[in-house]
């Protein structure tokens, strides 16, 4: 039985007032206060004072649709500040304390935000530094004021003190404020880095976030425990806080260092993360095995192994399995009869080790986990095969800024391993070709109605963005008339009405811990080096930034190192070690990387890029070529994690 | 009746049998505690309410059947014995994937292990009066037939002097007792797999023969026994996951000692072959149909149980002080009547 308490609300502010009246006292937030003892904090009192807040934002003269700065990491008062925006009707502008100057100084500019939340007294110094700089930005407001407020900077308690008089008063103005908003307007401009290099403001409605409490499916109500881990400032995070608040679940915030201890006390029974989370947890697992008795590590390797080999005849069982090809009926039905014999003959075996082992392997994870979704990055297929043989199933998803995020999500009814699930309700999705822009899916004059196919993903939806804010070039080139977004990324639909994400088109590479990063700084940065001819930043889905590099021919022979071709000049050993200085050396430079950009390593390639195959006759590099014919080197490059 | 030729278990599985039961009875002592035998005063009114069910409903469930289905004298006694017996720690396993009180569930098989000493051979006794004496008849020619209590007790006594080696394992190594635990789990699957293939493998024209009374018995059993202790149990007022621990601690028996009671004291072929033909029968159909049972209880109790299990850790973190309060319509009367609100005045599942 499932009992859904699941609101529903036009915006927001709407969905934070129903939600106090609903839920009252139960904890919508919890975080460890001092003493590391947990602190809840009630939907009633969220919204209580977030509503102060929201008075005294109105007082201090922000309008209905104005940007508000938030730069914070997760913390209960990044809520409160958020309840004060939303109650405000104004949009807020988020954005983690690793934020860089300069995007800093383009957030604050571009958006035109007069008035930003800052997480801490540091985090206001830096903005008061540039202040020439800023000329708009007139008011700092600062969440946590356990170090003090610097000069031209004032408390959250402040404001919320401000707007309780107020509204003691009797000055409801921000109670008309939250009535006057429409699911069209913005609830938070979110700045992504983009393939140009300076950071797009999305702009994403109310409508669009509303949407996703509607239909992304997972099934949560007030008695569930989300353990939130990701920056809120994700929007994957964001959608899933405001998920678990709809429904009166409770966000308990963890940290990468508390989550071991986290996991067993809060016993979650639902989680979104990267998918470095899922392998640091695979990691933490298999290394208990390690140090554990033999018998039990045995015992173990056998429950793994009747855990995989039961699933992967469900999966076959339930037409669940990754469907690329097409397979005949008669074929299937006797892989079917294989299958269901492989289930008979595993289960009772299953049966025993999952009590008496996999039950223990859970519990390091809570016990509790109902099912887990991991987005920002593809889930490395060994972690995913793990998580769902111990019996956590891991719910990839798929989506974009742009996209609120989910357009696409496994369910535990359609748990396809290697995909990322059937799209959710009310999302259409095409595939399209990158050369002729022929749509490939759907296809209703092919047999296969176009599955199989590769090509650009597109979709449609009530999650997609608004557009860029104050950039309507950039918004028509990914934005159609008719709604259609172009991802960038390259996917297939699969026999069974999965998507399959296959690459991206799109230069940004997101590192496996869900951080983005745009490889064209880093090649032009590398390419300054006489030494260095060419250069492609890799990393998708992996944990470091690499780099594939061919090396100047004539600069070496100008030091004195001879040779006649590439090959033989990659095999001398002082090329590398000259090389791996100027890397060093080209990525010094602090405030230009962020410390997750730096290359780490890199490979040298024996032929210089071909016109025509790898680059554009304009020299622009085509990087799903090149991912695609230097994937063996690309791979070498990142070692093998030993499961 | 089966043919007292056929020899239903050689000496050799006897005597793995016997191992078995040793190793399995042993794990058993590794998963309990002094503390567990304390705890059985701590929730007497549930306790009492298991031991009615155990003690005073699963014999009576058991005879009922044997009148009903007319079973021969000595399958009508091996029934009743079953019904007589205490819960097993399969029982504790069970309880804990139907998300049922592990605690009342350990508590239950601590108390009736310790209680079958005196009211298993009592209880024996008391109801096969009438199968006994039909026994003695048809055997007056080789000797007279009686239960033979003073054996039944030495039996008793045998398989708990392994409980108790656990506990004394378990009092110094928590990692060995571990380990026991689980090699008596495995165990446990062993002879059921190894009690299967014998009577498939050796006696499959045993298996077809066997009239379906005795196959209908030894399958109600354990199913009628899950019903009763479920709404017997309702009726006192249980919460549902005392219910779901109750229900199976019930029906789910503790099959070993069956097996070392008929081996060690009813050595008379005949009489034996058929115990030992319905214990079997029992073993075999009791695991099938209470892990039908568990799941389906854990389908069913999903709801109370994450209401419990959200209320408990709200306490455990936030402070005992800590109230829960649910939204209006959101639980069911049942358990919001309970000022608790599920989490059964902040007991722990398992006290640890």
């Amino acid at each position: 039985m499932s009992v859904s308490s699941r609101i529903h609300a036009r915006h927001l502010a709407e969905l934070y007032r129903l939600a106090a009246e609903r839920f009252e006292s139960l904890p919508a937030f919890a975080t460890r206060g001092r003493n590391k003892v947990w602190v809840p904090v009630s939907f009633r009192e969220l919204y209580d004072r977030g509503r102060c807040i929201g008075a005294g934002l109105v007082d201090l003269g922000v309008s209905a649709r104005e940007p508000v700065g938030l730069f914070s990491d997760n913390r209960v008062e990044w809520m409160l500040a958020d309840y004060g925006i939303q109650l405000a009707a104004a949009v807020n502008s988020p954005r983690g304390t690793d934020v860089t100057q300069e995007e800093l100084v383009h957030i604050v500019n571009h958006s035109g935000m007069k008035l930003a939340f800052v997480e801490n007294a540091g985090m206001a110094r830096r903005c008061l530094n540039l202040k020439a700089r800023l000329p708009d930005l007139r008011m700092l407001v600062v969440l946590d004021e356990a170090k003090g407020l610097p000069e031209g900077s004032m408390g959250l308690a402040e404001i919320e003190e401000r707007g309780r008089k107020l509204l003691e008063a009797g000055r409801t103005d921000v109670d008309a404020r939250a009535e006057g908003i429409v699911p069209e307007d913005l609830f938070t401009l979110i700045y992504t880095s983009g393939t140009t290099g300076k950071p797009k403001g999305v702009m994403l409605t109310h409508a669009n976030m509303m949407s996703q409490v509607d239909h992304v499916p997972i099934q949560l109500n007030c008695t569930d425990r989300v353990l939130s881990i990701l920056p809120i400032w994700h929007i994957f995070e964001r959608m899933f806080e405001v998920f678990a608040i709809s429904h009166g679940a409770c966000n308990y915030y963890t940290s990468a260092r508390n989550l071991g201890d986290d996991l067993k006390q809060v016993e979650p029974t639902f989680m979104g993360s990267a998918p470095r989370l899922w392998e640091s947890l695979h990691h933490r697992i298999l290394n208990g095995v390690r140090q554990a008795h033999p018998v039990r590590r045995g015992l173990f390797h056998i429950g793994l192994f009747l855990g995989t080999h039961c699933r992967e005849a469900l999966f076959y069982l339930r037409d669940n399995d990754l469907r690329l090809e097409p397979v005949s009926p008669l074929r299937r039905g006797l892989r079917k009869c294989r299958y269901a014999l492989q289930w008979t003959a595993l289960l009772p075996w299953y049966g025993f080790f999952n009590a008496a082992v996999l039950e223990s392997v859970r519990l390091k994870a809570g016990g509790s986990l109902k099912g887990t979704i991991s987005g920002g990055g593809a889930l490395p297929p060994e972690i995913d095969r793990f998580f769902n043989a111990i019996g956590i199933p891991v719910l990839e998803g798929y989506g974009l800024t742009e996209t609120t995020p989910v357009v696409a999500v496994r369910t535990p009814e359609k748990l396809v391993r290697g995909t990322v699930g059937p799209m959710i309700p009310q999302t259409e999705v095409r595939i399209v070709d990158f050369d002729n822009g022929d749509i490939l899916y759907p296809d209703s004059t092919s047999p296969e109605g176009g599955r199989g196919r590769r090509g650009e993903i597109q979709l449609r939806g009530p999650q997609i963005m608004k557009g860029y804010f104050n950039d309507p070039e950039t918004t028509a080139a990914v934005l159609s008339e008719d709604g259609w977004f172009r991802t960038g990324d390259i996917g297939m639909v699969t026999w069974n009405d999965c998507l399959k994400i296959l690459g991206r088109r799109k230069a940004t590479l997101v590192l496996r811990n869900g951080e983005n990063v745009e490889p064209e700084p880093i090649e032009m940065k590398l390419k300054l080096s006489r030494f260095i001819d060419q250069c492609v930043a890799v990393g998708q889905d992996q944990k470091f930034v690499g780099a594939l590099i061919i090396p100047e021919l004539s600069a070496f022979r100008e030091k004195g190192i001879e040779a006649e071709t590439l090959a033989e000049l990659n095999r001398l050993p002082e090329v590398r070690r000259i090389l791996q200085e100027e890397v060093r050396a080209a990525m010094a430079d602090a405030s230009e990387f962020r410390r997750f950009e730096v290359v780490k390593d890199f490979r040298l390639l024996d032929e210089p890029f071909e016109v025509g195959v790898e680059v554009t006759n304009l020299f622009k590099l085509k990087r799903h070529v090149i991912h695609e014919h230097f994937a063996d080197v690309i791979a070498g490059m990142y070692p093998v994690e030993k499961s | 009746m089966i043919d007292p030729d056929i020899e239903l278990l050689y000496a050799i599985d006897k005597a793995l049998l016997g191992v078995m039961i040793l190793v399995i009875m042993f794990g058993m002592g590794a998963s309990l505690t002094l503390n567990d035998f304390k705890a059985v005063g701590r929730r007497p009114r549930m306790i009492l309410i298991g031991f009615l069910s155990q003690f005073g409903f699963m014999p009576l469930i058991a005879l009922g059947l044997s009148h009903l289905l007319n079973l021969e004298p000595a399958l009508a006694i091996a029934l009743i014995m079953i019904g007589c017996l205490p819960g097993g720690t399969t029982s504790n396993m069970f309880a804990y994937f139907a998300r049922g009180h592990v605690a009342l569930s350990i508590s239950m098989t601590t108390a009736s292990t310790a209680l079958a000493l005196f009211m298993t051979p009592v209880l024996l006794n008391f109801y096969t009066g009438s199968y006994t004496r039909a026994i003695a008849e048809q055997m007056a020619e080789e000797g007279s037939f009686f239960i033979p209590t003073k054996d039944i007790v030495v039996s008793l006594v045998l398989v708990l002097v392994p409980v108790l080696g656990g506990m004394i394992l378990r009092r110094f190594s928590r990692g060995w007792a571990k380990v026991a635990e689980d090699t008596a789990g495995f165990m446990g699957m062993i002879v059921i797999l190894f009690l299967i293939a014998t009577t498939l493998g050796r006696h499959f024209r045993l298996v077809i023969s066997t009239p379906w009374p005795l196959y209908a018995a030894t399958i109600s059993l354990g199913l009628i026994g899950f019903l009763f202790g479920y709404w017997v149990s309702r009726l006192f007022g249980a919460h549902p996951i005392q219910q779901r621990a109750i229900s199976l601690e019930t029906g789910i028996q503790n099959t070993p000692v069956a097996f070392a009671i008929i081996l060690m004291s009813f050595p008379q072929p005949q009489v034996q072959n058929d115990m030992l033909w319905l214990a079997v029968m029992y073993s075999i159909f009791i695991v099938i149909s209470s892990s039908c049972i568990t799941l389906w209880l854990r389908k069913k109790g999903q709801f109370d149980w994450e209401v419990y299990k959200n209320t408990l850790i709200h306490g455990r973190l936030f402070g005992e002080a800590y109230v829960t309060r649910y939204p209006k319509a959101f639980l069911p009367a049942r358990i919001a009547a309970d000022p608790s609100q599920g989490a059964l005045s902040g007991e722990q599942l398992r006290e640890d």
